[in-house]
Formats: C-alpha cells, structure tokens, sequence
C-alpha cells in the first residue's frame, strides 16, 4: 500500500490533492514528534502523516532537554544524541529549536551557543508557564534581555507560547493562566525592546479575537494558530488584522490532528499567494539568514 | 484499498492546476470554490452525512458560514448530502418549542431537505416530555440533541434516566453534546464546569437499545480516560462523531487500537462524520478522513454508511 495515496479522490470531497498541497510548500513550525517519550517511535510515525499531507518540513520544539514531566531544560538526556542524529540525518525535512528558560539566563545561553552556534537548531522556544520555567518568568521580565541578545546576534527565531486562558474567580480572560506564563501583552513589551528580532506569538495568543490587537504595532512579531481549537473565519480575521505577512502555520502533531491545523487556512478566502505565505514563506522569510549560516540554503 | 490512479488523478486537477499555475490572485480557495463534487465524483463515491451542524446564530461570534444558506452551500461543496441540524437556540433559550418549530421552518428553507432538524428538550424547563413528544409527533424529527452544561443539568438529574427511556421507546436518536467550544475560549460569563460524563457507563448500560451519539467528545477528559471509552461501546448502542477526534491519525489510530492518548481498538461501525460546522471548519473533519490510512470502505463507513443505519 503506497501511504500517498487516498483511497477517495479529495478533489471529489472539494479538498485539495496531495500534488497541491506539496505545491503550497508548507512548513510545520510546530512539531511535537520528540516530546513526552524517550525514542524516536512517535516521531518516525508521525513523519508518516506529514509525508502523506505533503508538508514540505517540520521544526521540532522540544530538542534539548528532558521532554518528559516533571521536564528539565538543562538536563540533556540520551535521547537528545539519537534528536541530534535525526536533525543531521534529515536536515531538508526536519529543524530543531531548543527550550531555554528564563529563570537561568546564562545556563540558556549556553544552550544557545552548544545547539544553536555550533549545532543544526535555528531557533529558541518560551513554554507555557508551568513547564521549564524554574521561577515562574515570563518572557517580558528583563531576565530576557541577553536570552535575546543572543537570539539577534545568531538570527534565531524566537517561539512564545502564549496563552490568555479564561478562568478564575472572578472570572478573567487570562485569570487561568499559570505563574510565568506570557500573554501577549508579554510578548508586545519584549518586541517593544527588541524589534529587529522575530517572535512568534504561538497558539493564537489563546483568543485570536483579542490577541492581534495587542501585537499589531510590532511588526517582528508573527501570529501563530497552533494547539488551539478550528475557528471558521479566524484566519480571515486575523489577516485582515495583521495582514498574511504575519502569519506562520504549525501543525502540532502528534497531539493534534494535521487536519484540525491544516483546516484552518484552508478555510480562509484567501490568495495562492497568501495561502503560501502563511503555511510556510514567511517562516523561511525568517529563518532563512540562520539556516544559510549553516550551510542550508532556503528557497523562501 | 483502491487508489487513484494517473489517468483519473490528472483529470481531476487539470482545473486545479492551471488556476494554481495561473498568475494573480486566482488561488486554491477559488479552486475549491469552483468545483462541483459531484460531477467529478464516480457513481461509487459515497457521499457525506454530517450529524454535527447548527443553524440559528452562535450566541458569541458572528461565525462565516451563520447564515444557513452560505452554509448549505458550503455543505454542498464538500459532497454533504444530508445533514442532521441542531440549533445554537437550544443553549440558552427557554421557548423549547418556539426553537425547534423555528428550526424545522429554517431546515425547509434552505437545502431542499438535505437539512435535517435534531430539536431540543432541556430537562430543567418543566414539561420536558411534551417538548419530547412534539419532537417527535408533530415534527417528525429522527432524534434530539442535548447540550449539556449550556442547559443547565448534568447527567446526574433526576429525569435524565426518564429521557433515556424515552427516546428508548420511541426509537428516536439521542445526540449529547459534550462540549460546544474549548473552555480556555468561553467568554467569560458562561462557567459551565465539567459534565459528570463518568455516570454514563451505568446511565447508558440500563437502556441498551437506545440509540445514542456523543457529539464533540474528544476532548472530555473522562471519556478518554482509561479504558472509559471502551467499555462504554461494549455496554450500550453508542457512536461518536469526528468533530474533535485530535491527534495525528487520530482515527485510524482508533481503528487500530494505537491512539496516542485514547486507550482502546474501536469498530468503525461506531464512528460517524460530524464537523460542527459552523463553527469549526467543515475542512477539518474531512480531512480526518484523508490524513489516516483508511480503506474505501472504512471512509464510506464514516461518511455515509454508519449514519444510514443509525437513523434507519
């Protein structure tokens, strides 16, 4: 059985063919093939989906560091050499970022040195609040600052979960969210200082509704859909707000469905064009200085 | 499985690549738009049965597909012939009967009967039984839908047993709905908690002929919980929808018995196509078809088959 091929034509089902999504050039920036297990099983399997949907690369989150709870970032682990192997083996198919926590900004910036300078990574990540992040800091705190200093000097991309979580009492827009954690409102006042670096705001900001607003004014920072619900209509909505430079596309697998993420846009009315740029040409607009220092010249 | 072969495969999107080679703006969302499913479709090729769609106005959104005609239209596209159609009426209304005669009319309305109407009772307005009665007397319809939470009752009050029994008796179809949206995106005022989906199991094991659908349950932490699900369909008529069914695969993975977090091998027989349209994209539920490694027949199952013979 060729894993290509669909037993029913999608063209039937109003749904794009595989030769059409391989055109569209789309890009994971947010692939969870490493996190919670300790071999490379979940990630090969999964590659199986991304190979099948036609996604051109995936950029794994969690390389470096123990990806299992209670999750350490600065505990490197046997299975980060078999992570390493796979992003040398595979460097057309598979990029890594690293996790830094900014309660230890010089243990994050060796990191940075060790898999971004003189490793295969391209990029940093802020979790959510409750994982890798020893002081409960969000990423507006100037513990930041040299985290990304260094993430300017090197052209890494910088990912933040953000999240605004309804709850508490009484109730708030982000009155759930967990000590440390960054809103958006996080992410406006690090691009504030810094905006010749890019960041992503990962997850919708938790409420595409509300977050866009708040970043608009800064043009480094990118909207990012991943791990949240399918919304009709927020992709529209969000490129009227922001435009469809600003967006980048991330999958989320194995915990979601390629097709919950791939929905999204495929919802949207918009461009070839702007379909492209948000499923993949503006993250290789962003990181296509960084991989070049490493030899691996991007066709954005 | 049968695949497409070369000769089909180019026929099919010789539209779709021109536009997609075509200069400008003329994009895949135009491409999409502007095929008609079922003129490229072969006789053989089942159609789609969604049992998840809602007519009458998200409380919180203005939603892209609201209006009932833009989403019978949508619906079309995508090769859905019958659609079983709840109302966003029913979370918060107290009128039950206003709502589920203002929702047959708008099923008349538009679709040319692909629009089927699922009403509503809600079990702490008085009189529940005659709303239930009118359902299905009167309006004729194949079930009802509950939204649990939203109408304020969980599966522990007192007349849910009775309303078990009841659409028992009279063979129609029970759809609850577990969720409608992530609660980490409630508007602030709606604090619905969590269902007390635990108490199924023996609610469900007492009435084992009733036909009952859990819509939007994926991301109820009880019911993925460990071997819930499982002994669930072993001990009552359940089927499930698709509509929030995550992870990569997620329903062969089902199939297969090798979900990531959903402890279980289930039959195909108990799944049937339900998008939640429209609120999420119609796209994502069927592209959960795609994404798997499914055969011709485990699709038609999903799409079509299982929910002919729900409502047979």
């Amino acid at each position: 059985m060729n894993l290509n091929e669909f037993a029913l034509s999608p063209t039937v089902y109003g749904l794009p063919t595989r030769d059409e999504l391989v055109e569209l050039r789309i890009w994971d920036c947010h692939y969870h093939g490493f996190v919670r297990t300790d071999n490379d099983r979940k990630h090969f399997e999964t590659m199986r989906a991304v190979e099948r949907l036609g996604i051109e690369r995936v950029i794994a989150l969690d390389i470096g560091g123990d990806t299992n709870p209670p999750w350490n970032t600065f505990i490197e682990t046997e299975f980060d050499r078999r992570k390493l192997e796979i992003l040398r083996q595979y460097p057309d198919k598979v990029s890594g970022v690293i996790r830094i926590d900014p309660s230890d900004p010089d243990a994050s910036c060796r990191k940075m040195e060790k898999w971004i300078r003189n490793g295969p990574c391209i990029g940093i990540k802020y979790t959510d609040g409750s994982m890798n992040n020893r002081d409960k800091i969000p990423c507006s705190h100037p513990n930041n600052d040299p985290i990304i200093r260094m993430a300017r000097e090197l052209g890494a991309v910088v990912y933040v979960c953000a999240w605004f979580l309804v709850g508490g009492s009484p109730c708030r827009v982000d009155g759930a969210n967990r000590p440390g954690s960054s809103t958006p409102l996080d992410i406006a006042r690090l691009a504030q200082r810094f905006p010749d670096v890019p960041i992503i705001c990962g997850h919708s900001g938790g409420e595409w509704e509300l977050a866009p607003d708040v970043i608009e004014p800064h043009r480094n920072v990118y909207f990012e859909f991943a791990g949240s619900d399918p919304h009709s209509g927020s992709v529209d909505y969000v490129v009227k707000k922001l435009g469809a430079d600003r967006i980048t596309w991330g999958g989320h697998g194995p915990s979601r469905s390629y097709a919950t993420e791939l929905s999204k846009v495929l919802d949207a009315d918009l461009s070839k064009t702007d379909r492209m740029k948000v499923l993949g040409r503006n993250y290789r607009r962003i990181t296509a200085g960084i991989f070049a220092s490493k030899g691996i010249k991007i066709d954005v | 499985m049968k695949s497409i072969d070369r000769r089909t495969f180019l026929k099919a999107t010789t539209l779709a690549t021109a536009a997609l080679s075509a200069p400008g703006t003329y994009g895949l969302a135009q491409v999409v738009q502007n095929r008609v499913p079922s003129t490229a479709a072969s006789s053989g090729d089942p159609w789609i049965v969604d049992t998840n769609v809602n007519v009458l106005g998200w409380p919180f959104r203005h939603l892209k597909y609201g209006e009932t005609g833009a989403l019978v239209a949508k619906l079309k596209k995508h090769r859905v012939r019958e659609a079983w159609a709840g109302t966003y009426e029913a979370l918060f209304h107290k009128d039950i009967d206003g709502l589920n005669t203002r929702l047959v009319e708008e099923c008349r309305r538009h679709g040319d009967g692909m629009l089927v109407p699922f009403g509503s009772v809600n079990l702490v307005w008085p009189t529940w039984e005659k709303r239930l009665q009118i359902c299905h007397e009167v309006h004729r319809m194949p079930g009802v839908r509950i939204y649990p939470g939203y109408q304020p009752f969980d599966f522990d009050h007192p007349d849910f047993p009775r309303l078990l029994r009841a659409v028992a008796e009279r063979n129609l179809i029970l759809q609850i709905s577990l969720q409608m949206e992530d609660p980490r995106v409630h508007h602030p005022v709606v604090q619905i908690g969590t269902r007390k989906s635990g108490l199924l199991l023996n609610l469900l094991r007492e009435v084992p002929h009733a036909k009952i659908q859990l819509l939007h349950w994926g991301q109820d932490s009880t019911i993925r919980g460990r071997n819930f699900l499982p002994r669930l369909l072993a001990a009552a008529n359940v089927f499930l929808d698709i509509s929030n069914l995550e992870a990569t695969e997620g329903l062969g993975r089902m199939f297969a018995g090798n979900h990531w977090e959903i402890e279980g091998k289930f039959p195909v027989e108990r799944f049937l196509f339900g998008s939640l349209t429209p609120y999420f994209p119609l796209e994502c539920a069927m592209l959960k078809l795609f994404e798997s490694t499914l055969t011709r027949e485990q699709m038609a199952a999903v799409m079509e088959g299982n929910a002919h013979r729900l409502r047979a």
